[in-house]
């Protein structure tokens, strides 16, 4: 019995410690920027959906919450992961850059989404296309 | 006139109640990682379904005995049991995810966090299963059921490009950047949702419940071999819809939510509307469907008294394994544990469990004791053991694969 | 039922036992063999049923599990599992057919008590189904 709890400590330990091997850091940097691209891309298209109001406000606002959740849970994930070395350092401030970006611009149109300014959305989600790119770009490249 | 009524009322509620929480969550997850490769797993599954839901309803109908209730017979009290214990544990996953899909369902149409209606559902589950007659239950449930036909209507209302659709069913090939691994686990995943082994003892014991003689012998088949495949399109209309508006973003849906933004933006409001309601009926019968399967598995195996078509004081046993199974799925998904990742769970094991819950059903149906002339044909075991021999094959892939993909992440 | 001859493992074991109303009552868990006073071959002279009966005969770490829930269940101090005599056996065919009501069998105490004790006491429990 206590080998087993012993086990589940270290596989505990393994997923928030330092991570030995710094290719696996960069996949799972990759991980992350996949899992919050296709949350930008999810409220990319719930904008749509506004647009042609072709949705309850209820619902689009649901689909943000659960796009900004999502974001903000991989985000949350990544940062607890300790960088092994310098590089994987300079990869953590490049991924962090575009997770903050994406973040806050999710937390914008949840706000406005709530507040049921539903005709703000295409406005404040503007910048996102661009992330989702550069978030592509970054799970290409490292994933 | 009224026949005809009676055989359509069948297959439309076939049709409906085809489709449960595993399926949206299979077809859709597949969909928006690998397109319509993974279509062909849906096929195998309902080809094997439908053979095995007429042999299983075949069993019942002749012989007047479910499932559950033979395969101890035939296999032995030890064999018998372990079935029982795998089949059991599977459907009993199961229900806890559709509960889990229940609440989720009410909550993409309130707004109200699923947890909370999570008591309420099972309350409500139990309740119909308490006190509404069988086939009023199957009925409703099944028809409304149909709802989830506007996913099919949004696809041909968006008039999307059908060559390509067909062209990446028919070739299947993993796609680029994805792994050969996690595409089959994903193709373990999607048949465990297509083959749920509920599905097979709710079948038989509902032939039963219904008071199916062999004059219906017919009706079953017809409703099996009509009704199945049409629900089996229905699937495959929720993966193409993620193929279309998923898979070109890198959407992976993890809630219902982006499931249905297909629907939504082609259809709109009304669409979404229409879709909730299958989303809820699909859910809530299911619901219905794995809890009956629950003490349908144990008071079969242990002989007592089971069934809707008697009085609950009269199947005191049964309705108590009901009512257990009921508040701990509801307590399951009350941890907090997201019903999508138990729905994703309870098909990968019900991919691991299908031979086990299956092989006694091509058993009894070749059995002419309780069969008399209605053994099966010579094509339906061949076939049959095909099938077998397949989903041993699955069986033995499922958890190397599980660990290998890391799940399909 | 003189005359015919019975593999007793394939006929009655694990058979569904079935009431003169044709509610189920059951399954042949084990079945209780007597040596005649006089010598001779073993007699059946009743259906054991219910989890004490099967626990027996499974065996093994799940048996021993059985057989101590079945003790728990039981009242009082009998500790044999519940008897169906033979006699009352009326057919054998894919079932067997008893001559009595589940009422009046021991095989019932379970089934009973849970109907006094849980499921009886909930409203509408004797309402027959619509």
């Amino acid at each position: 019995m206590r080998r087993s709890w012993v086990a589940v400590l270290l596989l505990v330990g393994a997923c928030t410690g330092p991570v030995r091997s710094s290719e696996v850091y960069e996949s799972k940097a990759g991980q992350t920027a996949e899992t919050a691209a296709s949350a930008v891309q999810t409220a990319l298209l719930a904008v749509d959906a506004a647009k042609g109001s072709k949705a309850f406000g209820r619902y689009l606002t649901q689909v943000l919450v659960q796009a900004e959740e999502d974001a903000d849970a991989a985000r949350g994930t990544f940062a607890a992961i300790q960088p092994p070395d310098q590089r994987a350092d300079e990869l953590r401030g490049r991924l962090d850059d575009l997770l903050t970006q994406a973040t806050g611009t999710l937390a914008e149109l949840r706000i406005a989404a709530r507040r049921g300014r539903l005709a703000d959305l295409p406005e404040l989600a503007e910048p996102l296309p661009e992330v989702a790119e550069e978030l592509d770009d970054f799970a290409e490249a490292h994933g | 006139m009224k026949r005809f009524f009676a055989v359509a009322l069948g297959i439309l509620t076939a049709i409906g109640g085809f489709v449960d929480i595993g399926d949206i969550v299979a077809n859709a997850e597949t969909g928006a990682r690998f397109g319509m490769s993974l279509a062909w797993v849906v096929v195998v599954g309902v080809i094997g379904i439908c053979l095995f839901a007429e042999m299983a309803g075949r069993v019942a109908t002749v012989s007047k005995r479910a499932t559950f209730d033979l395969v101890r017979e035939r296999l032995g009290a030890r064999v018998a049991l372990v079935n029982l214990a795998a089949s059991f544990f599977i459907t009993f996953l199961t229900l806890a995810a559709e509960i889990g899909g229940v609440a989720l369902a009410i909550e993409l149409a309130t707004s109200v966090n699923y947890l909370l209606w999570v008591p309420i559902v099972a309350f409500l589950v139990w309740l119909v299963l308490w006190r509404v007659k069988f086939s009023l239950m199957e009925n409703a449930f099944g028809l409304a059921g149909l709802a989830l036909v506007v996913a099919a209507v949004a696809l041909w209302r968006l008039g999307p490009d059908w060559g390509g659709l067909l062209h990446g069913a028919t070739h299947p090939a993993v796609p680029e950047g994805e792994g050969h691994p996690t595409w089959w686990f994903f193709a373990i995943a999607l048949l465990g949702a297509a083959m749920t082994p509920y599905e097979v003892f709710f079948f038989s014991s509902g032939a039963v419940e219904e008071g199916w003689s062999r004059a219906d012998l017919i009706t079953n088949r017809l409703n099996v071999y009509i009704g199945f495949p049409l629900g089996g399109l229905l699937s495959l209309a929720l993966m193409a819809g993620a193929t279309l508006f998923l898979e070109p973003r890198g959407i992976q849906p993890g809630h219902l939510s982006q499931v249905a933004l297909p629907t939504v933006l082609v259809l709109g409001k009304l669409g979404l509307a229409v879709l909730l309601v299958g989303f809820f009926a699909a859910t809530f019968g299911a619901a219905l469907e794995t809890g009956l399967s629950c003490g349908y598995s144990i008071a079969q195996y242990f002989g007592f008294q089971w069934g809707k078509f008697v009085r609950p004081a009269d199947a005191p046993r049964f309705h108590l394994i009901l009512l257990v199974s009921i508040a701990a799925g509801a307590g399951l998904v009350l941890t907090t544990l997201d019903p999508i990742t138990i729905t994703e769970y309870s098909i990968v094991l019900s991919a691991a469990a299908l031979p086990l819950t299956y092989f006694p059903i091509l058993v009894v149906a070749n059995d002419p004791d309780y069969m008399g002339d209605k053994v099966n044909s010579r094509f339906t075991n061949a076939l049959g053991s095909v099938y077998l021999l397949l989903l041993m094959v699955v069986a033995a892939a499922t958890i190397p694969l599980m660990i290998l993909t890391k799940a399909g992440s | 039922m003189a005359g015919r001859v019975l593999d007793a493992g394939l006929h009655l074991l694990d058979r569904q036992l079935v009431d003169k109303d044709g509610r189920l009552a059951g399954k042949v868990d084990d079945l209780e063999l007597t040596f005649p006073e006089g010598g001779g071959p073993p007699q059946v002279t009743a259906i054991l049923a219910g989890p004490g009966a099967l626990s027996r005969r499974l065996g093994g770490r799940f048996g021993a599990w059985l057989e101590a829930v079945a003790n728990r269940l039981r009242d009082g101090d009998d500790d044999h599992p519940a008897r169906v005599p033979f006699a009352v056996v009326k057919q054998i065919g894919s079932a067997i057919d008893l001559s009595v009501a589940k009422a009046e069998l021991e095989t019932d105490r379970l089934e009973a008590w849970t109907r006094d004790r849980i499921i009886g006491k909930l409203p509408g429990a004797n309402d027959a189904p619509e």
